[in-house]
């Protein structure tokens, strides 16, 4: 499952999760999982302001096709500069932590 | 500081060169000096302006805030404040610039408006609208160098890239000051209230913030987790050290920055969504 920006969805996802309507303080709900997206959906979702929908897989990869040692490569070069900071060190681990957690349910490209 | 450094501080401090400041905000500002001024008296004056109107209501419609659908002017000022309102209008022209030449600066400030908020609200913070925008409006001193300095801020972007060191290194490098001051320098200049002009002018340095530590501190912390997750750009790509003044006023702990971490990533799904939104619009517009 992945939480995906609606600008990204395409014809073909299939909806993880319901969608609800998000400015009441109870959602209405618009569209139920399992849903197969269409283009007419996808514009509908659009005009009611839906933001982000999960969808089945991890089918969008927002930097380029990358796995989790790429990324966390990244995570490594951007906090260079602050590793033997012990505040900002934790930081780091917290996320390397977080990615591990959220990427290697599917593995990086293994879900393809 | 040298002569050269003299000269391009001098170029960028210079008020007569700012952007300048429509007429509504003017009288926006006489209004909200007097207390017998009611909103829908302030909304009146805003929405005069449409063009303006449109631009303030596309912010207060960004993720920042999280109120989607804010229609009317006088909607807006409701809730978020007027103090919101007003600070948006006045930064308007800066967005403006900035959405079209530097999406990746945009995504960053917007990013940082986002978790200032989601901060504020976890720590149940007061003035969490206020606190989003001193986010969204952290990093103003930088388009203010490109606006006034370009072949100053390709230097430093030079430096950045030869020397591997924070942009804000660079800056003073080269201009000697840095975008925290020259902000600071130009929300005071535009009368912003001096709750969001600190945060802006201390947002590296919270220990010089004196009288609202608590807001820059938000800022300091969104920054530095905006610039971990790698979102949008800011002009170099170094996480800045968590600053101990920032950690002891909000009282932060391990368990309460993984919980920003998992609620941030969520998030920027979102304000993700937005930047394109805007950017496709900007290419194509409705027809």
């Amino acid at each position: 499952m992945q939480k995906i920006p609606l600008m990204t969805a395409r014809a073909g996802m299939i909806l993880a999760r319901d969608i609800f309507r998000s400015e009441f303080a109870i959602g209405m709900p618009i569209c139920g999982k399992d849903t197969e997206l269409t283009d007419t959906l996808i514009a509908r979702l659009e005009n009611l302001k839906v933001q982000s929908v999960y969808v089945e897989g991890h089918p969008v990869r927002e930097e380029g096709d990358r796995g989790l040692d790429d990324i966390l490569r990244d995570l490594d070069s951007r906090f260079i500069k602050v590793r033997q900071d012990p505040l900002t060190a934790k930081l780091h681990d917290i996320f390397t932590d977080y990615l591990k957690r959220s990427m290697g349910e599917f593995g990086g490209r293994k879900t393809d | 500081m040298d002569e050269k450094q003299t000269e391009l501080k001098k170029i960028i401090m210079d008020t007569k060169t700012l952007p300048t400041l429509p007429s509504v905000i003017t009288k926006l500002n006489s209004l909200s000096d007097n207390d017998k001024s009611s909103v829908q008296e302030m909304a009146r004056i805003v929405s005069s302006d449409q063009v303006l109107s449109a631009r303030i209501l596309r912010l207060a419609n960004s993720p920042s805030y999280g109120f989607y659908r804010v229609s009317t002017i006088s909607k807006a000022m409701i809730l978020l404040g007027v103090n919101v309102v007003k600070s948006l209008a006045i930064s308007s022209s800066i967005f403006e610039v900035m959405e079209k030449n530097s999406v990746g600066l945009w995504e960053h400030s917007l990013g940082t408006g986002v978790v200032s908020n989601l901060i504020a609200r976890k720590l149940g913070l007061p003035e969490s609208e206020e606190i989003a925008t001193a986010g969204l409006l952290h990093d103003i001193g930088k388009v203010i160098i490109n606006l006034k300095c370009s072949e100053a801020e390709c230097e430093v972007r030079r430096i950045v890239d030869e020397k591997k060191i924070y942009m804000r290194e660079a800056e003073h490098e080269i201009i000697g000051t840095d975008h925290a001051e020259v902000g600071g320098w130009l929300a005071k200049n535009w009368f912003l209230p001096d709750k969001l002009a600190e945060p802006i002018n201390c947002h590296h340095n919270v220990e010089a913030s004196e009288n609202h530590r608590i807001k820059t501190s938000v800022v300091h912390i969104a920054d530095v987790l905006i610039k971990a997750s790698g979102f949008g750009d800011s002009g170099d790509s170094y996480v800045p050290p968590i600053q101990q003044a920032a950690w002891d006023a909000l009282k932060l702990n391990e368990q309460i920055i993984a919980e920003f971490v998992e609620d941030m990533e969520e998030k920027l799904v979102e304000v993700k969504n937005f930047s394109l939104e805007l950017q496709q619009s900007c290419v194509a517009p409705p027809s």
